[in-house]
Order: structure tokens, then C-alpha cells, then sequence
């Protein structure tokens, strides 16, 4: 399958400890900006993907709070993490079947509390422990940071990664941030400062883990060839793929050793008809730096197994061989589940990056990653149309 | 047969039954840890599996394991110092019983010092208040 659809806007609100907004407040910003980003009106949008986040507190019924009327596509989409690329997908899909012409992709979260921590606002599930199934949390993996910690310490196990190579990602992607005026973390980090700061989940320090956000960002989809007419350079969508392993609770489980990416990463490349060779930057998904080293793997960036030496290696940040979250990602710049990753994958894309710009941006490659290592997405973006 | 209960560690939420857990918690009651079990395929999966872990076979039975399992991962959560009592840390890890399922457990009277990977683990069993006998895990 090829596919003619293109990101021409980008909308991305006020990011981070920002008060008294709901994430429909968010949400309506967001896709304002991108409209406006496109130069296009709210009244000429006939589709919208909306993708809440861990607060589910906006929906489709966002419709109507923009004044829509008429929407030929609708949707609230929850694929957590992976939900960015999905959107993306569905909207592309949409489009080249005539179903819509200009689609709206909105994901927003206000999760913060004005005088709570951080760590208040992802509880852990939020389910009622009853039944055999909540036997887990019972025994203590409830939040994020606990259940990517025991598939951290499996990959350290069979492949020798260290906390040091962790360190290692996330120094990196405060390199990056140093360089992105809207980067929420911009502060000099060493690889000292990840190994002392406080372990919230062991193997798991605090500076392994990704900021929480309030705000929202949108991206507009529509046909390549409207997309020349707007203000935006386009930013081609070339390949997609989807791959949810399906964790089995067993023996043979690779739960924490292989994700998603290694089956939708190759996917995307195939449609997209590059090699992994070929990708210039690598937009990920890094809600923590084992999702980064391992997505890495996964995706063929370098052999399973060595994605600890990969990342020590400095490949990864400012100067290196394979430049990656270039905006800081979800370590350092903002956490919007898919978003983050997608966002600045537009950028680079259209070479809007500034001081950050990787100056070859043919190929960008973006991950998107839900529940444990569960559920993911990769998009293929080029600012060429392909085949052109 | 008198269940011999651990006291209900720091970290151990309460758990109440449902119609389908039920078997397992009247056996956990008794000291005894059911698995899911498929005739057609041999193979065990884990108490909340609905369909068989390699098959997808829905024959799936409650039948008694063993107990016995292996360390697999684990992670241990500092905890946070409280009104002058000192931070209590908690050990959680998933064990993969002798019959192939996953469990994940909390480890109570683990020291993060003796955990390592493939360390043996047997089921033992402890009560939170308002909640059914749960399983726990010990280093053996």
C-alpha cells in the first residue's frame, strides 16, 4: 500500500506545571494551533481523532465543544502510548478512502495538581482488586515505574545492561533538551547525577524516568496535495505498522526482552520501502531509558543485546551516529504519551528544529509504546512525497 | 489442616473474590495454590487465564500446583520514611512456578541482597484485613 497523506499542521499548547486548564481546555488549544499552523480554519475540518490520557477526561464529544458540525470521521482512541500512531494511521487510511479530507489528531492530559508531587498523578491501575487478575497489584506492581523495573532488570539479567548504559540515555536526551527552548528540563545532567539520584523502582532512579505533563498536541493530516496548498511544508506519512506481542505469563514469555517494535517497526519499513539503514532520526517513545534501548534493538538500530554498549557509545545524542529524541523526549521535554515523539518528528521533518536541527531529516522514524512494552506503533515521516 | 499464615507484610493489598476466582481462593484458604490447567494441550497458565497460555484452548481446569518456582525478576521499592518510622523497602518478583505460569509476589522476608536471578521460591500464604489468603513468595 502506498499512501498520500501528509502532516500539515502541528499544534502544540503551553507544556508542563500548567494550572486551572482541563485537557479539553487543552485539547481545543491544541488543535486551534495546529489549524492555524496549517492555515486552515476549525470549519475546515471534517475528522477527529481524540486520545485522552491517563485522567480520560476528554473525548469525541470534543466535536461539539469545537463547534463541528457534519464530521464525516470521529473517534476517541485508546491505544495508551501507542495511540499518536494509531491516530496518525486511521486518519491516512481516511483520507486516502475519501471518508474525510482534513483530520485533527489531538492527545491531551492534565494529570498535574498544583502542590502534589509528580508521582500522585499516575497512581498505579485504578482497579478495584478483586479477583485473581488483581493479584499483581495486590503484591505491589501497580504504577509504571515498578513493572517496567522488573522487565529492566530481566533485560540487564540476559544481556548484561547496566544503570550506567540507562545513565547513558537519558544524559543524552538532556543534551537534546539543552538544545529545545521548550523543553520543560534543561538543566546539565551527568551521568553521575542519574547514578545518584534516588531509585524509585530498582533498577529504576529517578532521572530513568519520564517528566508528567499537563497540556495537549494535535497534528492536522490531510492529502498530500492539499498539503502543498497550506502553509506548512508537508510532512509525508510513508509507512506504518502496529505490533502488540501479547505477554503471556509463562515460561517462554519474552516480556521484557522483545517488544512490539520488533514487529511494528519492520512493518512500517517495509510500506514505507526503506531499510532501517536509511533512517536519518529516531523519534521514541522513552517514558523510561530501558524503552529507548531496548526500542532501539527492537528496531534493528543494533543487534538485540547490545543496545546497552549502543546508547554508552554516544550514538544517540548531539553529534552521534544516530541522533534520537532530538527535543529531550519524555525524559526531558514533555510527556504526551505518542505525541512526544511525533511532535518532534514534525519538526525535524519540516527543519524546524533550530539549534537542535538534525541536518539530514529525509527519513524519521517514530515509536509509539503503551502499557508494559504492550502495545506499539511506528510511523515512517519524510518531508518528500514518496516516490517524488 | 491448620494454615500456618504469614503476618500480612507492609505492600500486601486486600482482595476479595469473584465468581470465577473463587475455586482459587478456596483452595488458597486451605494452603494450596490452583493453577489453570488445559486437558487438550498439558499445558498450565497462570490463576487469571481464561484461554491456554500456548493454545488457546478454553478447557482450561483449576488443578494444584506444586508451589515451587524460580526467581525470575524483580524490582525493590525503597518505600517512604513516615512520622519518625523508618522507610520500609518492598520486594516484589515475578517467579516462574515449576510448571511453567508466572506468578508475581511479593517477597516479604526477602533481604535485596540474596535475590538473584533463578534463586528457588515457594509459595506461602498471608491475610491482609478484609482480604481473602493471598500468595506470597519465600526465598527457600
Amino acid at each position: 500500500m502506498t499512501t498520500r497523506a501528509a502532516i500539515a499542521g502541528l499544534g502544540i499548547t503551553e507544556m508542563g506545571k500548567v494550572y486551572g486548564r482541563s485537557a479539553t481546555d487543552f485539547a481545543v488549544d491544541a488543535i486551534s494551533r495546529a489549524a492555524a499552523d496549517a492555515g486552515l480554519s476549525l470549519a475546515d475540518i471534517d475528522g477527529l481523532y481524540v486520545n485522552p490520557g491517563i485522567k480520560n477526561d476528554t473525548d469525541l464529544r470534543l466535536q461539539s465543544t469545537l463547534g463541528m458540525r457534519n464530521t464525516r470521521v470521529l473517534a476517541t482512541i485508546q491505544g495508551f502510548g501507542s495511540s499518536a500512531g494509531q491516530m496518525v494511521q486511521m486518519a491516512a487510511m481516511a483520507i486516502e478512502a475519501g471518508m474525510a479530507e482534513v483530520v485533527a489528531c489531538v492527545y491531551a492530559d492534565a494529570p498535574l495538581t498544583e502542590g502534589k508531587r509528580a508521582g500522585a498523578a499516575y497512581p498505579g491501575q485504578a482497579r478495584a482488586m478483586k479477583g485473581v487478575g488483581s493479584l499483581p497489584f495486590a503484591a505491589g506492581l501497580k504504577a509504571a515505574p515498578e513493572r517496567y523495573a522488573v522487565a529492566t532488570r530481566r533485560h540487564m539479567h540476559t544481556y548484561g545492561t547496566t544503570s550506567e548504559q540507562l545513565g547513558a540515555v537519558a544524559v543524552a536526551a538532556r543534551q537534546w533538551a539543552q538544545l529545545n527552548p521548550a523543553a520543560q528540563m534543561r538543566e546539565p545532567m551527568t551521568l553521575e547525577d542519574h547514578q545518584s539520584s534516588r531509585m524509585i523502582a530498582d533498577p529504576l532512579r529517578l532521572l530513568d524516568c519520564c517528566l508528567v505533563s499537563n497540556g495537549a498536541v494535535a497534528v492536522i493530516v490531510t492529502s498530500a496535495e492539499r498539503a502543498a496548498t497550506l502553509a506548512q511544508p508537508p510532512v509525508h506519512v510513508w509507512g506504518w505498522g502496529q505490533g502488540h506481542p501479547g505477554y503471556v505469563n509463562r515460561r517462554d514469555s519474552e516480556f521484557g526482552l522483545v517488544t512490539g517494535a520488533a514487529q511494528s517497526g519492520p512493518e512500517a519499513l517495509k510500506m514505507a520501502g526503506v531499510g532501517v539503514d536509511e533512517i536519518d532520526v529516531r523519534e521514541l517513545y522513552d517514558c523510561f531509558t530501558f524503552t529507548t534501548l531496548v526500542t532501539l534493538e527492537d528496531y534493528g538500530f543494533c543487534a538485540k543485546g547490545e543496545g546497552g554498549e549502543f546508547v554508552a557509545s554516544g550514538a544517540i545524542a548531539p553529534g552521534g551516529s544516530h541522533p534520537t529524541n532530538t527535543g529531550g523526549g519524555e525524559l526531558s521535554s514533555f510527556y504526551m504519551w505518542g505525541m512526544t515523539p511525533l511532535s518532534e518528528a514534525v519538526i525535524q521533518a519540516r527543519g524546524q528544529g533550530g539549534e537542535r536541527q538534525v541536518p539530514q531529516h529525509d527519513l524519521v522514524m517514530v515509536s509509539g509504546n503503551g502499557g508494559v512494552l504492550d502495545f506499539h506503533s511506528t510511523l515512517i515521516l519524510s518531508p518528500h512525497q514518496k516516490g517524488k | 489442616m491448620t494454615l500456618t499464615l504469614i503476618d500480612a507484610p507492609a505492600g500486601l493489598a486486600p482482595v476479595v473474590r469473584d465468581d470465577f476466582s473463587a475455586p482459587f481462593f478456596e483452595a488458597s484458604a486451605e494452603g494450596r495454590l490452583l493453577l489453570r490447567w488445559s486437558p487438550s494441550s498439558d499445558a498450565w497458565s497462570e490463576p487469571a487465564a481464561r484461554f491456554c497460555s500456548v493454545t488457546q484452548a478454553a478447557d482450561l481446569e483449576w488443578r494444584e500446583s506444586t508451589g515451587a518456582g524460580r526467581l525470575v525478576t524483580w524490582t525493590v521499592k525503597p518505600g517512604r520514611a513516615k512520622d519518625d518510622q523508618p522507610a520500609v523497602a518492598t520486594v516484589i518478583g515475578i517467579v516462574e512456578l515449576d510448571e511453567g505460569p508466572w506468578l508475581s509476589l511479593l517477597l516479604p522476608q526477602a533481604d535485596a541482597a540474596d535475590l538473584t536471578v533463578d534463586a528457588a521460591v515457594r509459595v506461602a500464604w498471608s491475610q491482609p484485613e478484609g482480604s481473602e489468603v493471598l500468595p506470597v513468595g519465600l526465598l527457600v
